[in-house]
């Protein structure tokens, strides 16, 4: 029994990271129609921007989380600048030239920073475990699930209350004429595109003391965080947060019930069997296109 | 015969002039240097494979590795069994006893070369008529591909008693085909290799200029009219996919014979969106160019990798999000519309001396 609420914590805070990875490309992807197979590698220059400000300016993971989202940001906004916006109306090249950017990125941090994996201490403050009966939980766990929860907390404020958000709705369900009632569409584009690079950015801080941190760290994610995007149904926020607690968990339960890999490949499995019969995922949104 | 054809047919055999007769002059027939291009050569095919589902249908197949992967364990397995006699060394060390039932066939030589096709051919078959009978299209077959991929690998590298797991399969034997042993550093085979890229051109030449090519432009192009003209489009894809994966097979199988060994990164994810690359590098459009774009790629990598021993992945990336961004069918693409221009060029001065000289 206590592995099973053991496990079933494990595959909580693995959705939380896979939440906040996913996040930021549902976002992308729901708003421009990109494939952004270079957000694993903005996820790496998160956990890289930590590791850099831990050992060069000794700032710990929690005060240096505005800065790697402004920095990773500013990375994913120049990327949109300079590339993606030249492909809006070719959507599946998009896959091809962000992998170009994701091995450009992947690339240029191990030659400038080293192949080797680099550590990074979590918080003191949340070192310790929480214990309810035979459940351990670690603290630091904990805060990730908690926090994944307010940025998609953030997030749905970002897009249904302000202002922003509302003109991006507006350029979601029709560009023209956005356009015509004077929103400017690319700069639209270009912060939704830096919003959901810097959020990639955090996922990537927030993973450094749990996984260790190398320049391939994202490619395995990307995959997988892509995977929740499709499940959850494109640009919709609870289909993602839905998405990766199923597939979190799914892939917990069935790593206990079969193995770990065996249990990989049954979630793959049922992901491709998902998209089969349910393309448009398990939310769909209503647009037009 | 459409002037496109005839363009093709020219490239073809001139294409087939410099591989069979140019690379190996140039190359002075050294041994070393052969195997290296027959490595190129052999994943011109895959290459080739990718363009007739992308380039022609419209399919982006990111899970072309796996079927890849596929013929390559189809080779090593049977080279594997004429390298050991009884049960192969890694079986014993992963308390294997006795040779696994999906093993026994693979002693004889037909039945691989078969496999290696066949294999491929009826898992890509199977996937495609899952994908397409539900009319799944765009950006989703891209996704399901590649988490078949993702699958796929895991699978074997967790197989460790039937497939060696991480290690792959190592220490083969050299094919004896009809009582000639294949050395991999030879022109014999070179040639073997060079002649299997020819003919699977011949064939991706003859089937896009086919009426079956027609109808999957067709498809591409909008898939409901086809349907509406009464064609049945699930059909047409599942076929071409069956096809591309059965060539995909055959280059693995070549692969494997160069490299003397299969490992789980041919299937992995980073070497199938390389297979894309090459692809798009080359112009999805034209068999010929897809082949073209892996060799020009393939030898770029091994010259930059000299050169710069560090960046050379760097350089690499720079380069395909360049060809994205500014040639988008490709060196195929850039060659053809200049073709375009210069006629159009040519056909405005010949109308511009008529009109000097109305009376002529």
């Amino acid at each position: 029994m206590d592995v099973i609420a053991n496990q079933l914590f494990a595959g909580l805070s693995m959705a939380s990271i896979l939440l906040m990875i996913a996040l930021g490309l549902a976002i992308i992807y729901g708003a421009m129609g990109v494939i952004n197979l270079a957000h694993g590698e903005f996820v790496m220059l998160g956990a890289y921007a930590t590791w850099a400000l831990q050992t060069y300016a000794g700032i710990g993971i929690l005060p240096a989380l505005p800065l790697v989202f402004i920095s990773v940001a500013a990375v994913g906004w120049i990327v949109e600048k300079v590339v993606v916006q030249n492909l809006y109306h070719r959507p599946l090249d998009t896959i091809l030239a962000t992998w170009g950017i994701g091995i450009i990125l992947q690339q240029a941090v191990r030659l400038g920073v080293g192949a080797e994996s680099r550590f990074v201490k979590g918080p003191a403050l949340l070192s310790g475990n929480t214990e309810i009966g035979p459940l351990i939980m670690s603290n630091y766990r904990l805060f990730v699930i908690v926090f994944s929860m307010a940025v998609l907390a953030a997030t749905w404020v970002l897009m249904t209350r302000t202002e922003f958000g509302m003109k991006l709705r507006a350029v979601i369900q029709n560009r023209a004429i956005s356009e015509c009632y004077g929103i400017e569409a690319k700069r639209v584009y270009s912060i939704t595109f830096a919003y959901g690079a810097g959020l990639a950015g955090i996922a990537g801080a927030l993973i450094t003391p749990l996984f260790s941190t190398i320049p391939t760290m994202g490619t395995g994610l990307v995959v997988d965080a892509f995977l929740v995007v499709i499940v959850g149904g494109l640009g919709s926020l609870i289909g993602s947060a839905a998405a990766s607690v199923l597939i979190g968990e799914a892939t917990a339960i069935f790593s206990i019930v079969i193995n770990d890999t065996l249990g990989r490949i049954a979630v793959l499995a049922g992901i491709i069997l998902l998209i089969r019969f349910r393309p448009r995922g398990l939310f769909p949104t209503e647009t037009r296109r | 015969m459409s002037s496109k054809f005839q363009y093709d047919l020219v490239a073809l055999v001139i294409f087939a002039l410099v591989v069979a007769f140019g690379v190996p002059a140039v190359m002075n027939y050294d041994g070393f240097e052969l195997n290296t291009f027959a490595r190129y050569l052999a994943l011109a095919i895959v290459s080739m494979a990718l363009s007739l589902s992308w380039g022609t249908a419209g399919l982006l197949n990111l899970g072309q590795a796996a079927t890849f992967g596929m013929g390559s364990y189809a080779m090593a397995m049977h080279l594997k069994l004429r390298a050991s006699d009884g049960l192969p060394d890694f079986m014993g060390w992963n308390n294997v006893e006795t040779l696994p039932w999906l093993w026994v066939p693979f002693e004889s030589l037909t039945f691989t070369l078969l496999a290696g096709l066949l294999v491929p051919a009826f898992i890509g078959g199977l996937i495609a008529i899952f994908m397409f009978r539900a009319r799944i299209a765009g950006v989703f077959v891209a996704i399901i591909t590649l988490a078949f991929l993702v699958a796929f690998q895991l699978l074997f590298i967790n197989q460790q008693g039937l497939t060696g797991g991480q290690n792959g399969l190592t220490g083969l034997a050299q094919m004896s085909l009809f009582g000639w042993t294949v050395d991999p550093y030879s022109m014999g085979f070179y040639n073997l290799v060079a002649g299997c890229l020819v003919v699977a051109l011949a064939f991706g030449v003859y089937l896009t200029h086919s009426k079956f090519g027609l109808i999957l432009r067709a498809i591409r192009e909008d898939a409901d009219r086809a349907r509406f003209f009464g064609y049945n489009v699930a059909s047409y894809q599942t076929l071409v996919f069956c096809i591309s994966a059965a060539l995909a097979g055959w280059a693995g199988m070549l692969y494997t014979l160069v490299l003397e060994f299969a490992s789980p990164t041919y299937m992995s994810v980073s070497f199938s969106l390389a297979i894309v690359i090459w692809c798009a590098v080359g112009g999805r459009e034209s068999v010929s160019a897809a082949a073209f774009g892996a060799i020009v790629v393939n030898m770029l990598e091994g010259r930059l990798s000299d050169v710069f021993v560090e960046g050379w992945h760097l350089i690499l990336g720079v380069i395909f999000v360049l060809v994205v961004m500014f040639m988008p069918r490709g060196i195929y693409g850039l060659l053809s519309d200049s073709v375009q221009k210069i006629r159009r060029i040519r056909r405005t001065r010949d109308q511009r001396s008529v009109e000097t000289f109305p009376n002529t």
